[in-house]
Formats: C-alpha cells, structure tokens, sequence
C-alpha cells in the first residue's frame, strides 16, 4: 500500500515535472484550476449525486475552507509552503463542522426546501466574511502562502484529488454507500427498510462538505487572492454544472466534465463577448440542453472503468 | 417617530413590489411545484422591455399616458417571456425528476443574466421617467411621495385583479384545479398545459408591473438587477408558505417593513443573512410557512 502510495507521488512529481518545461505559466494555471474543480465536483457529486441531498451551498463550504487555510497557513505557520496540506486538512474540518450543522436541517426537509437552505447557507457565509474585518472584509484576503513551483503544486493538489476520488468511489460502491442510494431511491421505503436516514444523511454531508473545505483551501493557495465575492452563488452553481454534465452519481464522470469543462471556456475565449464571463453563458446552455437531451450527464450513474 | 414612518413608507413600497414578485414564485410552485428560479429574470427583462418601448416610441417626458404605456409594455413583454421559458426549457421536462427541472431553472436564470449582459450591456442604464415624483401631501414632516402611491394602488389593484381570476373565472377555477389534484384535473377536461401557461404568464405579468413600479423608484437598471429583489421575494414567498397566494402577499408585507427597520436602524451590511437566517428558522419550525398547507407523501 505504501509502496503503491510512493510510486503513485513519484508518477505525479514526474508528470508535474513534464508540465513544468513543456507547458506555460497560463497552461499550468489552467491545469491546477482543473484538479481544485475535480475535487469540488467531486465533493458535491457525493451528496447530490449519490445520496440525493441537492446543495446549493458548496460555495459556503468551499469558502471556510479557503479562508481557514488561507488565515492558518499566514498567522500560525508563517508562509511555510509545506505546511499548506496541513491546513488544507483543517480547513477541511471547519468546513465538515459547517457540513454538520447543514445536515441538521436535512432530517426535516427534502428536494427544493434543502436547496434553499443550503443557498441561503451560503449565502451567510459570505455575508459573514464581508462583514468580518479580520479576514479583510469585502477587500478579501491577499498574498496567501503559495506554492514555490507548478510541479509541488500539481502534485500535492493531484493527490488530494486521487485521495478524494479514492475515497469518494470507494464510499460509493460500499455499504454505506448503498444506504445513500436507497436515500437517493426513495427516503420512506428506505427508511421502511431499515436505513438509519438521519445518521447516513448526517455523514454523508461531513464527508462531502470536507472535500469541498479541502478543494476550497487548494483554491486559495493557487491564486493567492480571495474574497467573498469569489464564492458567490454563482461559484455553487459552477461546482453544480460540473457534477450534473458529469452525470451525478459518476465520479468519473465528474472529474472528466471538470477536464472537459475547464478547456472548454478558454478554447472559446476568442470569442467576442464585450467583457462578459463566457463560461456564464456557455455554462447555463449546457446545462438546459443536458437537462433536456440527457438528463443521466455524460456518464449516468456508471464509471469510466466499469462496463 | 418620523423617522419610523418614513421606513415604514418605504417598506411598504418595497413590502408591495415583493408581494407581486412573490406570487408569481408561489403560483408557479404551486402548480408545478417547482421553484422558477428565473423568475426574477423575468422581473429583469420586464424592465428591459419598457426601457426600449420608451426609447423605440421616443417618449421622454413623465405623463399618466406614458406611465400606463410603460405599464403595459413591461406585462406584454414580462408575460411574452415567462410563456416562452416555459414553453422552451420547462415543459420538456414536465416528466423528469424534480431536481432536474431546478437545475434547468437555475440554468435559465444565469443564462438571462449574462446573456442580458451581452445584449443590453452590462452599464446600469437610466428608466425613463414615467411621473414626476412630487410630494403629494406632508403630516408632521412626513412626506408622502405620488410615486410611493402609485406603488400602493397599483398593487392594490393588481391584487384585486388576480383575485379576480383565480376565484371568479373559469381558468382561476382550473388553475387551482390543476395546483390541488395535477393527475385528476386532466380528467376533468382541463388542458393541463394551457393552464400552466396561463399561470406562468399571470404570474410573469406580475414582475412586469413589479419591475416598472421599482424602476420608476429608483431609475437605474441592469441585467443583475433581479438578483437580489428576486432572492428577497423568494424568501417571502417560502416565509408565507410557498403554494399559497394570501401567504406570498403576508409575507412580501412583512419582509419589506422587516428589511426597511433593519436598513433604518443599523445593521444594513446583514440585511440579506439575516433574511436567511430568518428563513431557516421559519423553515425549521414551520416547514410549510405561514399559511403553507402541510402535504403527507405517500409512495
């Protein structure tokens, strides 16, 4: 296992190192923002895709990650760039803390009214964080620790991501997993059945809202600028588009839709739009045509590897 | 004192136009129950609707005729938009899971406002004005405004007319028949889809009239200005009890005035957590609002 674990390090450094000399900065950006929206996407194809638990509030998540790794690793481990898995990790748990508190509302509500408590979740997140001095308030929080070069970047950031998918995939396919499909199915007859929903219901948002904490602190270090408007609703809804095309349920699909979805933007980017985001427009036109001609996303609830 | 009666003016403005917003969310969840998260794009696009009739008929000069033609513009155009949202992205979907239809509804709310963005641009531009606000009487140093009037009759009236129809005409009457048994009003020889036509656009005229009274008040608008007035007016509507006409009405009031004391009295920075926070807390206690009707689930 160790060994494996190594040899999976030593694979990433090398294809960092490759990507390194072979790829510009621009390329290289474009690349860790890939694997930090893998992981996000990820995170939510968990609890929405899996267990059927709609969240709008994966921004909110995202940001206590960020901003506790982004405070942590400046005031408490001064900039030391080792550090930052570290601080990912108990970003990670603020986040999951967080994670909990929404499950709690979860019991009672289902479908459209969950939404909107995730939404309005997050949304006071950010209200918070624009209020709070500390963190910089609606300046946001700058010269984060970053990484000293693209190669530790895309290896500490690709295998937090092979960790998340590791554990997602497995999660999904085990015993617990296949409460939450029941969950996903139908609540009552799984209940009926005997599925301990709150206490399912409950990890299941731990678990996806500690990932999205880590994806949010790796997003923090890799642009070294945030502020609250950065995790607005249209950052939940972006992390959403990725989940959906991906095919919620399919966590190959998700991190292949993160692939597909991170190009795709910057491939179109010639294109004359008077300074608007294009991703908006392209996003939304995607996800309306998906929803209509292929509702399941690219993979369904199937994976890559599974036939 | 005065300064009491002055926010309560003004919430009662903002109350009214929440209140017209909100039930076009609660209509449309009450028969499809779904939540149309586009709704306050359609709010957007009525306002965009009587900003180009204006600039197209060249009217520049504040007159009642005027003010009535902006009206009308803004619920032709409103309506013209909410039928082809649902025409186009909804009814496909009439079939699917319910948060596939959410997810195409957000979809088609960033669409509208981006896509606003590249057709109207993204500058904030300038309503025309319709009336002249002049002050139309003063007690004890309280002015009251003929634009903050209009806002009340016109909301008066509106609610008047929807009432109208949802309980004296014959597609009121298949309205609710449609909202409280969708599989049976078939059966009955309703064309479901007709009437959730009729509804989307009742409900779509609404913002229309809400979007001319709000840029009448304050003339800026953009295509992100349904944003927040939307996220406020859904919140009503949840708070009254989403489904239900009197409760999205109650509610409007009441977050309006809520909202207005906080901005007066300090705390403005949270205006909005704090209308979550709310909303949570209503949602925990009382799932099913103010006036919701609680539904047991069967399977």
């Amino acid at each position: 296992m160790i060994k494996k674990l190594i040899l999976f390090f030593i694979s990433f450094v090398g294809v960092g190192l490759i990507c390194q000399f072979f790829l510009n900065s621009y390329i290289q950006s474009l690349v860790i923002s890939f694997l930090v929206n893998a992981i996000m996407a990820l995170s939510l194809n968990f609890i929405t895709g899996v267990a059927n638990q709609f969240s709008l509030g994966h921004a909110g998540f995202m940001a206590l990650g960020a901003y506790t790794s982004a405070v942590i690793t400046k005031e408490f481990f001064g900039h030391q760039w080792f550090m930052i898995p570290i601080s990912a990790l108990l970003g990670g748990l603020v986040a999951s803390f967080a994670g909990y508190l929404v499950s709690l509302p979860s019991f009672k509500l289902r479908g459209d009214y969950l939404a909107i408590v995730t939404f309005g979740f997050a949304e006071i997140v950010r209200v918070v964080i624009l209020n709070w001095n500390y963190v910089g308030g609606p300046r946001g929080y700058s010269s984060i620790t970053a990484w000293p070069s693209f190669t530790v970047s895309f290896a500490i950031t690709g295998i937090f991501l092979f960790i998340t998918f590791l554990v997602l995939y497995n999660l999904k396919i085990s015993w617990f997993g296949r409460n939450l499909w029941a969950i996903n199915e139908n609540e009552i007859a799984a209940e009926v059945m005997g599925t301990p929903i709150a206490k399912n219901k409950r990890s299941a948002f731990m678990i996806s809202s500690f990932f999205a904490g880590v994806g949010g602190a790796l997003y923090a270090h890799h642009v070294s600028y945030i502020s609250p408007a950065t995790f607005g609703f249209l950052m939940s809804v972006q992390i959403l588009i990725f989940a959906v095309f991906g095919g919620l349920g399919s966590m190959s699909g998700s991190v292949l839709s993160a692939m597909i979805l991170t190009a795709l933007p910057e491939v179109l980017r010639s294109l004359p739009t008077g300074g608007v985001d294009l991703r908006m427009i392209i996003f939304p036109i995607l996800l309306i045509l998906v929803m209509i001609l292929r509702p399941q996303g690219l993979m369904g609830r199937k994976e890559i590897f599974e036939k | 004192m005065q300064e009491f009666f002055q926010h309560t003016l003004n919430g009662l403005s903002f109350g009214s136009v929440y209140a017209l917003i909100a039930l076009g969310y609660t209509m449309v969840y009450g028969i499809l129950t779904m939540i149309n998260f586009a709704h306050s794009d359609i709010y957007m696009m009525g306002a965009f609707g009587t900003y180009y009739v204006m600039k197209y008929l060249n009217i520049s000069e504040p007159s009642p005729i005027n003010f009535a033609i902006g009206l009308m513009a803004a619920m032709i155009f409103a309506g013209f938009i909410g039928y082809c949202v649902e025409k186009f992205a909804y009814k496909p979907l009439r079939n699917s899971p319910k948060m596939n239809v959410l997810i195409t509804a957000i979809g088609v709310s960033i669409l509208f406002e981006f896509g606003g963005q590249i057709v109207f641009g993204a500058d904030p531009k300038s309503f025309p004005t319709l009336l002249n606000d002049i002050e139309v009487f003063r007690i004890n140093d309280i002015s009251i405004r003929l634009i903050d009037l209009i806002i009340y009759a016109v909301t008066f009236s509106s609610l008047i007319g929807l009432n109208y129809l949802i309980n004296k005409t014959q597609t009121g009457r298949a309205m609710r028949a449609v909202s409280s048994r969708p599989d049976m009003a078939p059966l009955m020889g309703i064309n479901t889809n007709k009437i959730i036509s009729a509804t989307f656009i009742t409900g779509s005229v609404l913002a229309g009239i809400a979007a001319v009274l709000v840029a009448m008040k304050y003339p800026k608008i953009d295509p992100m200005m349904g944003v927040k007035i939307g996220t406020s007016s859904f919140v009503a509507a949840v708070f009254g009890g989403i489904g239900s006409l009197p409760g999205a009405v109650v509610g409007g009031y009441l977050l309006g005035l809520g909202e207005y004391y906080l901005i007066g009295y300090g705390a403005s920075t949270y205006k909005e957590a704090l209308s979550f926070t709310l909303l949570i807390l209503v949602l925990l206690a009382k799932p099913t609002g103010l006036f919701g009707l609680k539904t047991k689930e069967k399977i």
